[in-house]
């Protein structure tokens, strides 16, 4: 370990420990001196399922990646599971738990971590995927060629090309998990209020039961800065010594890098890139790829198949006996359904309108950091910070201070969409940047030379090479929007509930006041449909239109 | 008459450990001529004809075009690339419509300019076509229409022929010694950057022969061999030339062998 890091580990946990001692002796909340205690439950949380989602997901990862039953019925079931919201599910599966345990913590704690595994998995289980499936031919062919079999060809082949990804899929996952960390921690269902101890729930009583503002801010710092600390202390740390040290998803192995041939041609060339971890944003390029070739349309057919029988059996185990047909008429057939045609227009409104004012953020800042060192040294710390603050435990905090300014609705109409462009934004940043960053020289030589400047040279080369970038980017922005609706369009204020028009706040009520499971399970296919035909009739005709622009083919 | 003149160049590139990629170049190219630059990988003589295109600063030491230093593009020095450097979200046509429409020139002339050449390439039937649907060939004669629609006075090429095949490169060479030679085209000075020695004695008037890093000039061939050179290829002195540079270039490389290998093997 270089002495440089060993000082800034240690500075860095001194200030966390007197942070926490200033705010125990300062703040006057009653469970205030539960926030060590809190830390320690949501981080073994974190870490117990980080773990869980690592063994699994390099397991079914080998498995999709290296035989053919795996990669036919694997790939296409997580692509459909990653791609719906899971918040959703969540009330399903806390039923489940909770009946299963009769009512103790443990249950609820498997609940918590079932939420957070389903946020965790993707990444790594994508990583690994794609890592295996880009091993170039040649080295799969010379290892044949060899005889090297079984153990050895996992062990100098597999392993070796997959490292850089688990690290990133790590990172992307661990990432994920802290988003969904106020979701597991506290939740609201038919009424009843379930809280595990634990950082999220902390925050969410401060804001919820408690009304404290300040300390639900002051708890959102501490969360923010130790997201930041441990991503410090870990994956930047594993990023830089499995040679990533770049601002750049990986998902596929730099061969040349891993052969130890540097492929530098001109190493005045190479960017000076600051150290920053990785993170989201890589799944959707395998995904991308994945969607176009890897699987075909009977196999999706059959994951869509399988993913609607699990969301039956889930529904169906959550609410004992099997439900008849009149029961199932009487809890969709409410006078509410009727209105489900404007909550879909109005959800997909809003979703639309956060998706463009990211999109338009995103391009002025990934274009300004990819090209000016200037825009670098300031927008990479704010991407770093702004994408580890949990955006779920911003909600409460922000609602409450805009809607001191605009008044209960449209104070929740803002933060609705404030939380979605803050949610969206950075899976955008980071495809934009990394796209920006990787158009070839001689393509930057070429509009050089004809004296492109500008705009012109935006318009010309710019836009044109990173067009399938920000594609892919926004289907991952898009899916992740999706679970952000779910929470931002219903709100608990004082003793009302404040609710937007949309298919998050139908769902919500149909779970957190009425607990009708079947209500619930409906309005998920819902929207899992519409998830699927977005993607279906939007992303990928528009992948094949921009399949001629970007520099990959070249 | 001449045309261009490297003083004293040096070019440094500075970072963790600092280069020397070009110590002390001089050399000066005539108008009508024909100059090929050859040396072992690394040896800094891409970097060398970047300077001259004006999109790479030297360290110390200038470039005269004309008598005047250049620090810029110069619209009449123009480039074709070892990967073509083509917009693939461009056709053809557009693409080479792309530097003139650049340098403010009235649409309807860019196009009329544009056909032109590309018709003067051969690809006359491929204007609405993809990069991505043209060989290797084809698209290397967008990248020669590209760069000779600006009607630039020199013409640099970066390895031109060194990523197609050799049938298509043969073709191809002679057809840029044909543009070359043509008193209807305004471009006749060409500074060509290779790493094939029998390509460079067959098509320059002149060879710089380059060490290995830090590049230097080692020495300043002239090719005395009639043209057309179709007829000369199997001559003892053609073989001669070419071992001689090879010889040079060995001698250049000296212990860092390996440098030097790939341009040794490519003339077995």
């Amino acid at each position: 370990m270089k002495r440089a890091h060993a000082f800034g580990y240690i500075v860095g946990f001194v200030a966390i420990l007197s942070l926490y001692v200033l705010v125990i002796s300062f703040e006057n909340n009653p469970e205030i001196g539960n926030l060590p205690y809190y830390t320690f439950r949501t981080l073994a949380r974190i870490s117990v399922t980080y773990l869980i989602a690592l063994v699994t997901g390099l397991l079914f990862g080998l498995l999709a990646a290296t035989t053919k039953t795996g990669s036919m019925i694997l790939v296409p079931l997580f692509d459909v599971l990653q791609s719906i919201p899971i918040l959703g599910y969540f009330p399903a599966a806390i039923i489940f738990f909770i009946s299963a345990f009769h009512g103790a913590e443990i249950g609820l704690e498997l609940a918590a971590i079932l939420l957070l595994y389903t946020s965790m998995e993707w990444a790594i289980f994508f990583g690994v995927v794609g890592a295996v499936k880009s091993i170039p031919t040649n080295i799969v062919e010379a290892a044949k060629s060899f005889d090297l079999k079984g153990y050895g060809y996992i062990r100098h082949v597999v392993l070796p090309a997959i490292v850089p990804a688990i690290i990133s899929g790590s990172t992307l996952a661990w990432g994920d998990g802290w988003f969904f960390m106020i979701a597991a921690e506290y939740i609201t269902y038919g009424g009843k209020t379930y809280s595990l101890p634990g950082l999220g729930s902390y925050l969410a009583k401060a804001a919820y039961e408690y009304g404290d503002t300040n300390l639900a801010i002051v708890l959102l710092i501490i969360i923010t800065i130790l997201v930041v600390y441990i991503n410090f202390l870990t994956w930047h740390r594993l990023t830089e010594k499995a040679g990533l040290g770049t601002y750049k998803p990986i998902f596929k192995t730099d061969w040349s890098r891993g052969l130890g041939l540097p492929a530098m041609r001109r190493l005045a060339h190479v960017p000076h890139i600051p150290r920053i971890h990785i993170s989201f944003g890589f799944r959707h390029h395998i995904l991308s790829a994945s969607r176009r070739r890897i699987y075909t349309r009977i196999e999706k057919g059959m994951a869509l198949v399988s993913v609607i029988v699990l969301v039956f059996f889930v529904t169906i185990v959550a609410k004992p006996g099997i439900p008849s047909f009149d029961d199932i008429k009487k809890s969709i057939m409410i006078p509410e359904m009727a209105n489900l045609p404007f909550y879909t227009v109005s959800t997909l409104t809003r979703l639309t309108i956060a998706y463009f004012i990211s999109l338009g953020i995103a391009l002025g800042m990934g274009i300004l950091a990819a090209e000016r060192k200037g825009f670098a040294l300031i927008f990479y710390p704010i991407y770093d910070i702004g994408q580890s603050v949990p955006i779920l435990a911003l909600f409460p905090i922000l609602f409450i201070s805009l809607s001191q300014v605009f008044g209960g609705r449209l104070g929740l109409e803002i933060t609705s969409l404030t939380m979605l462009v803050a949610d969206m934004i950075w899976y955008l940043f980071l495809n934009i940047v990394t796209a920006v960053k990787t158009i070839p020289d001689e393509i930057r030589e070429v509009s050089q030379l004809i004296g492109m400047k500008g705009f012109k040279r935006i318009r010309h080369i710019v836009l044109p090479a990173i067009l399938p970038a920000v594609v892919t980017g926004s289907i991952l922005s898009w899916a992740t929007g999706w679970n952000t609706v779910i929470f931002s369009e219903y709100m608990p204020h004082g003793t009302e509930v404040l609710w937007l028009p949309g298919l998050g706040s139908f769902l919500d009520k149909a779970a957190l006041q009425e607990g009708n499971t079947i209500l619930l399970g409906f309005l998920l296919l819902v929207m899992s449909g519409i998830v699927i035909a977005v993607d279906r009739f939007i992303w990928r005709k528009l992948l094949r239109k921009v399949e001629r622009y970007g520099t990959e083919a070249m | 008459m001449k045309v261009l003149e490297v003083k004293n160049l040096i070019k440094e590139f500075s970072g963790e450990r600092s280069i020397v990629a070009l110590d002390d170049i001089s050399f000066e190219i005539n108008d009508d001529e024909f100059l090929c630059i050859v040396g072992p990988s690394g040896c800094g003589k891409s970097t060398l004809l970047r300077m001259v295109a004006g999109i790479e600063r030297a360290t110390s030491g200038e470039i005269l075009f004309h008598d005047k230093t250049i620090n810029s593009p110069n619209e009449k020095i123009t480039m074709i690339f070892q990967h073509f450097g083509l917009l693939p979200w461009k056709t053809a046509l557009e693409n080479v419509e792309l530097p003139l429409e650049a340098h403010e020139i009235v649409k309807e002339e860019c196009r009329k300019v544009a056909l032109e050449y590309l018709g003067k390439v051969g690809l006359g039937d491929f204007v609405d076509t993809y990069p991505h649907d043209l060989s290797g060939g084809m698209k290397q004669r967008v990248g020669i229409a590209r760069a000779l629609a600006m009607k630039p006075e020199i013409l640099l090429m970066d390895e031109p022929f060194s990523s197609l095949d050799e049938l298509t490169a043969s073709t191809l060479r002679r057809e840029v010694l044909r543009i070359w030679a043509d008193p209807n085209l305004p471009t006749n000075t060409f500074l060509m950057v290779s790493h094939n020695v029998s390509e460079a004695v067959f098509m320059a008037d002149r060879v710089i022969v380059m060490s290995p890093r830090p590049g230097r000039i080692v020495e300043d061939v002239k090719v005395n061999i009639p043209r057309p050179r179709v007829e000369h290829t199997r001559d003892p002195k053609f073989f001669d030339i070419v071992d001689h540079i090879i010889q040079v270039i060995e001698k250049a490389c000296g212990a860092n062998v390996s440098g030097c290998e790939e341009i040794t093997n490519s003339q077995k």
